[in-house]
């Protein structure tokens, strides 16, 4: 077993450069652990606008990305380690194998976990791992998060819980689940830096076999970066179609908000209230992108000072 | 010759996949190997692969269909 490590926290270059490892690495296992910087990571078939609260996590300066692998929406952030584990594919996709080395070396580095549902990890009944695959060219990609010390506060306020269901959509939908952190569990304490040494020194006990990508395979991930993990289209434009309806107060008035869209642009929108110019909403939107920044313009002309409360609405 | 492509049978309790991707369009040829399509069951995103070259002539599902194993997805014009 190879280690390749990473040593940025920036999301868009860490799904590039795992999805190169993926491609690239052909015929040894590797193991790869690395963090990001807080962001939204979801599955390759998802809805972003039905799993993600768009609008909060705008305000937060948040990020959304999408990765390769099946699966729903998770939250990264420095607390977060994750994992990936590539092998050759054997048979059908199974997540035990995959799953009995990381809870081997969890419990080498002193976390006492159990597999629970298809895929998670859980101390007690709490999750503290999900996790997602992708099979292509006889290759497996299995990766996972850990929360180590993750904000689970913020976690909770980005949480789709209870967001109103105003979408008929297709796409993989996500499960909440109760979490926790693994650190408060510890019998003795340890630091994030410890934690990934321990899971590194059972995984790829070997020195020699750790590595770093050379500065030429490092300029691929930087374009594969730019090209897709940074593109409107792979992130925004692959959600699947959908239709949004929403009766809502704004502005202290009953409004009604309707569009459709389809590879990531809408189309047929209405917004009816007394207090919005229905046309121009419909001129601005219609043949719009889905994309947070673009739907605030549009909320800044139709709706002054209350465009952050709009924009609530719309997405 | 045309070929009829059934979804093929991922894990062994796999009761449906949903087609989550097109990789080739109607007209495309197709290299035996060349990814054709993305199926999604279970958080594994599995991409399947042509098992032999020729024209994508038909493509039976759409993107997010719900598709059983067994069940045809494609038709592919071989020589």
């Amino acid at each position: 077993m190879l280690y390749v490590g990473s040593r940025t926290t920036d999301p868009y270059y860490n799904l590039a450069f795992e999805e190169y490892i993926f491609t690239s690495f052909r015929d040894e296992d590797v193991f790869l652990l690395w963090r990001n910087a807080p962001c939204m990571v979801v599955g390759s078939y998802q809805n972003i606008c039905r799993e993600t609260r768009v609008p909060a996590l705008r305000r937060m300066g948040i990020p959304v990305l999408r990765r390769i692998s099946g699966g729903g929406a998770v939250y990264h952030d420095l607390g977060n380690l994750n994992y990936s584990l590539i092998t050759r594919q054997e048979g059908a996709a199974d997540y035990e194998r995959s799953l009995a080395p990381i809870l081997e070396a969890l419990r080498a580095a002193g976390v006492h976990a159990r597999k629970n549902r298809t895929c998670d990890l859980a101390i007690g009944e709490k999750k503290i791992s999900g996790s997602a695959q992708r099979a292509a060219g006889g290759r497996l990609l299995h990766h996972g998060t850990l929360l180590f010390d993750a904000d689970l506060t913020a976690l909770e306020e980005i949480s789709v819980r209870g967001k109103n269901d105003c979408f008929q959509t297709k796409g993989t939908p996500s499960a909440i689940c109760a979490v926790t952190n693994i650190r408060p569990h510890l019998a003795r304490d340890m630091t994030m830096e410890t934690f990934q040494r321990r899971l590194l020194d059972y995984m790829v006990p070997d020195l020699s076999n750790r590595l770093e990508l050379p500065e030429a395979q490092c300029a691929e991930v930087r374009r594969l970066r730019d090209d897709k993990y940074r593109s409107w289209e792979w992130t925004w434009g692959k959600t699947p179609a959908f239709t949004y309806e929403r009766s809502c107060v704004f502005a202290g008035k009953p409004a009604a908000i309707s569009y459709r869209a389809r590879k990531g642009i809408v189309a047929d929108a209405r917004i009816d209230s007394p207090v919005i110019d229905g046309p121009l909403a419909a001129s601005l939107l219609n043949g719009a992108r889905l994309d947070p920044d673009g739907f605030a313009d549009i909320c800044r002309k139709l709706a002054g000072e209350r465009s952050e409360e709009l924009l609530e609405l719309l997405m | 010759m045309e070929k009829q492509l059934s979804l093929p049978r991922l894990r062994e309790e796999m009761t449906s996949g949903v087609l989550c991707a097109w990789l080739k369009e109607e007209g495309d040829p197709v290299e035996a190997g060349e990814p054709l399509y993305e199926i999604e069951t279970d958080k594994v995103v599995n991409q399947i692969e042509a098992t032999e070259a020729g024209i994508l002539k038909k493509q039976l599902r759409e993107e997010g269909d719900e598709i059983a194993p067994g069940a045809p997805v494609a038709i592919l014009e071989t020589a």
